[in-house]
């Protein structure tokens, strides 16, 4: 067992992300075609607009149901929009964030284009913290829209008139997923402009202009769209309940900032937070290239269900950079 | 005239300096069994102490002062990096010819050592770069640029808590960089970053095993060897001071599985903080190991916060390499320039747990402000620990040994008196039951 432990705390994590992601990417957009599907609640994109897909992207059912007039919220289908936030709950709190930095196909996209970046050696952009704290709120209200913009569908809000049918579905109208990841299976047709309604031209017009920024943004800063990503912001309401979890021992900790420069979304907090155990914060994606790069014995953890999975431990942090220093 | 009397000093000092230097190793050789593998510190030190010049021959030498110069962008270009900050009286006496009275010793030495020296070093020291620390080393930096030397100030921010110092310090570090291409003539590329941050990272790792068997409760070395060996890292060239302290480390490891201890089981464990020890300054580390003490950890800057830390980059691109060679010396830094300083505090705590520390041992210079002024808050936070700590201050002169002998031994004494009630204490309850 502890010979286990510490092949696995020697291991290299990016490697079998890397692996793991392609995996669950084939899996998301092309998994139809074996006739696999996993389930319509899932906490990551697995588009809808993709005809192949091997499951379902919980927002478009979710933003569908929140169009439900308030009346009838608490009949049968109450009941509906119920379970389905529950099976999403269900999904969210086995793999908690890394659902984001292992399954998000979108991530993985993300990824590789900074891949690519890395080979044409341009460097890459952060931010500062004030900016960063700044930006990451924007997620949060995207979410509100998210539902309320359909609630208003159903019901008059504020006593303000119904919003046209137009208005449905209005992250996936401007969600990179619906018009990148059915290219993946040659579909083009989500690349384009709606004209029939000036609020559908509006949200497509968005989401073509979301989707370049989604393109040049990967290039420049890492996971550069996950910062404004209102699924993340859906995640972090249940990730305290999850069973994967990621710890920090404070006491371990020389604030040498490793952590927070592997960090490809740069949260500072992982490397300065000295007080809270839990160090899964609102944009973690669970990559844990932080555990990585921690030459601190047991200062980071990554346990499943209270069992320590992955620790940061001084051989794995000097096999790791050796190996990466020698050219592997 | 004038020539005469300064070739005069230089003879003197220099019969100086290879006295104390032997005089240290004498006291350094007495301790009984000492590692066979630490006659290579041994020589290495009496051989530049006693021999004709310090420098490294046949290389392009970068003289650093301070702990947060990179090491790992000179070895980039070829060059060697050669630490200043001396702990020679013989020096600080010709320092304190110029400098106030009250200044800190460390810096009076170094000053001193680079006047004296100015002639035969003012050439063979491409640059000395001394990074903005403390008032002292900064003011310094000045007046030694007034001599024939190449000063290279390395701005550093006084904290390092907001982004923008860390911002600051990693553009400091660029331009040092580049900088040092103009001033060695060589480039720094991806790959010999690379093979500079593996060298680095080799010297690194064979610190922490040296500082990790020092947890073990039967203690294999002492302190003052630790210190030598880490002090030879000053000026060694890496390429020796690797293979030697592998050797070191074998024979440690074998020491340590045939369990043989360099003190008696119940000797008290001391860490030792404060204002760096650097040779044949380490008066107070023998001392309390003379008194029957073993170091088993410290946090100084001119051992542990040298070596300790490691450089981890993302992307093997210079744009990352060079900022997380930046982070590296000044994220983990507990340096007391830096403010607030609450890291020192929490490692102290943390290393008092980790190497089952008995005392503390807190040796600030005279005039070395930082140190001065943060003891009372390490102080009382190691009151709060339950920790025992002794302040001495001290300064490189000889002259206070007997009375900082009569303060350490007592200190000792009564760590060995705690721990002996504290052992009753549990022989009598186990009694009782």
């Amino acid at each position: 067992m502890n010979k286990l432990k510490r092949a696995v705390n020697r291991s290299d994590i990016s490697r079998f992300r890397f692996c793991f992601q392609i995996v669950s990417f084939v899996l998301l957009i092309y998994g139809g075609y074996l006739a696999i599907n996993i389930g319509d609640q899932l906490p990551t994109f697995a588009c809808v607009f993709d005809d192949a897909r091997g499951g379902s992207c919980y927002l478009m059912g979710f933003q569908h149901q929140m169009s439900t007039p308030f009346d009838r919220m608490f009949t049968g289908r109450g009941i509906g929009i119920l379970m389905g936030l529950m099976t999403f709950a269900g999904f969210f709190i086995l793999l908690n964030k890394a659902w984001c930095g292992y399954v998000c196909p979108l991530g993985t996209i993300q990824d590789w284009i900074t891949k690519i970046r890395t080979k044409t050696g341009i460097r890459y952009s952060t931010y500062s913290a004030p900016t960063f704290n700044k930006l990451k709120v924007i997620k949060y209200a995207l979410l509100v829209l998210l539902i309320l913009i359909p609630m208003g569908i159903g019901n008059s809000i504020a006593g303000l008139p119904k919003l046209s049918h137009d208005f449905a579905v209005p992250f996936c109208m401007i969600c990179p997923g619906r018009t990148v990841l059915p290219l993946f299976n040659g579909d083009i047709s989500q690349l384009a402009i709606d004209f029939s309604s000036i609020p559908k031209m509006v949200f497509s017009s968005l989401g073509l202009l979301i989707t370049g920024i989604f393109f040049t943004g990967a290039f420049v800063k890492k996971r550069f769209i996950c910062l404004f990503c209102p699924m993340s912001a859906l995640h972090y309401i249940f990730s305290r309940a999850s069973l994967l979890r990621l710890t920090k021992n404070a006491d371990k900790c020389t604030r040498c900032g490793n952590c927070y420069r592997a960090c490809d979304v740069g949260i500072r907090a992982i490397a300065d937070d000295l007080e809270h155990k839990n160090i899964v914060k609102g944009d973690c994606m669970m990559c844990l290239k932080c555990v990585e790069v921690c030459p601190e014995e047991k200062c980071l953890q990554v346990s499943f269900v209270g069992l320590p999975i992955f620790e940061s431990t001084e051989e794995g942090f000097f096999k790791r950079t050796t190996g990466k220093q020698n050219g592997k | 005239m004038e020539n005469e009397r300064a070739k005069a000093a230089q003879r003197t000092t220099r019969l100086h300096l290879g006295m104390e230097a032997m005089e240290t190793l004498r006291q350094v050789e007495e301790f009984p069994d000492n590692p066979l593998a630490m006659g290579y510190f041994y020589k290495l030190f009496q051989k530049m102490f006693t021999g004709d010049s310090m420098l490294p021959e046949n290389k392009q030498i970068i003289a650093t002062m301070c702990v947060q110069v990179p090491d790992e962008l000179i070895y980039a270009t070829g060059a060697v990096p050669f630490r200043l900050c001396s702990g020679a009286y013989a020096y600080d006496q010709i320092g304190a010819e110029f400098m106030p009275a009250k200044s800190c010793p460390v810096v009076r030495a170094t000053s001193g050592m680079l006047n004296i020296n100015e002639e035969i070093w003012g050439d063979k020291l491409s640059s000395v770069v001394i990074p903005t620390t403390c008032d002292q080393k900064k003011k310094a930096a000045e007046q030694i640029g007034d001599w024939s030397y190449n000063v290279y100030s390395l701005e550093m921010p006084s904290s390092k808590e907001s982004d923008a110092a860390r911002f600051y310090w990693q553009e400091s570090v660029k331009q040092f960089a580049l900088d040092l291409q103009k001033i060695t003539g060589r480039k720094i590329t991806r790959k010999n970053v690379k093979k500079a941050i593996a060298k680095k990272s080799e010297a690194g790792q064979l610190y922490r095993k040296l500082h990790e068997l020092r947890m073990s409760d039967s203690p294999v070395i002492l302190g003052k060897d630790m210190l030598l060996v880490t002090n030879a890292f000053f000026m060694d060239d890496i390429d020796n001071w690797i293979p030697a302290v592998t050797k070191l480390l074998a024979e440690l490891q074998e020491r340590s599985s045939e369990k043989i201890t360099v003190s008696g089981r119940n000797a008290p464990r001391v860490l030792l903080t404060g204002s760096p020890p650097v040779f044949p300054n380490i008066k107070v580390p023998i001392l309390v190991e003379q008194s029957g003490a073993v170091i088993v950890a410290d946090e100084v800057c001119s051992s542990s916060r040298l070596l300790y830390d490691a450089v981890a980059y993302d992307e093997e691109i210079l744009n990352d390499m060079i900022p997380a060679i930046a982070d590296r010396y000044l994220k983990p830094c507990t340096c007391p320039c830096l403010s607030p300083n609450n890291d020192r505090k929490r490692k102290l705590v943390e290393m008092v747990k980790d190497f089952k520390v008995d005392g503390v041992v807190y040796q600030a210079f005279s005039g070395c402000l930082p140190y001065e002024m943060e003891q009372m808050q390490i102080a009382k936070v190691l009151e709060e620990a339950g920790i025992p700590m002794l302040y001495v201050e001290t300064d490189y002169s000889p002259e206070d040994q007997g009375q900082l002998s009569t303060r350490i031994e007592a200190f000792i004494e009564s760590i060995k008196m705690r721990k002996r009630k504290r052992k009753g204490g549990i022989a009598s309850a186990a009694g009782r039951l």
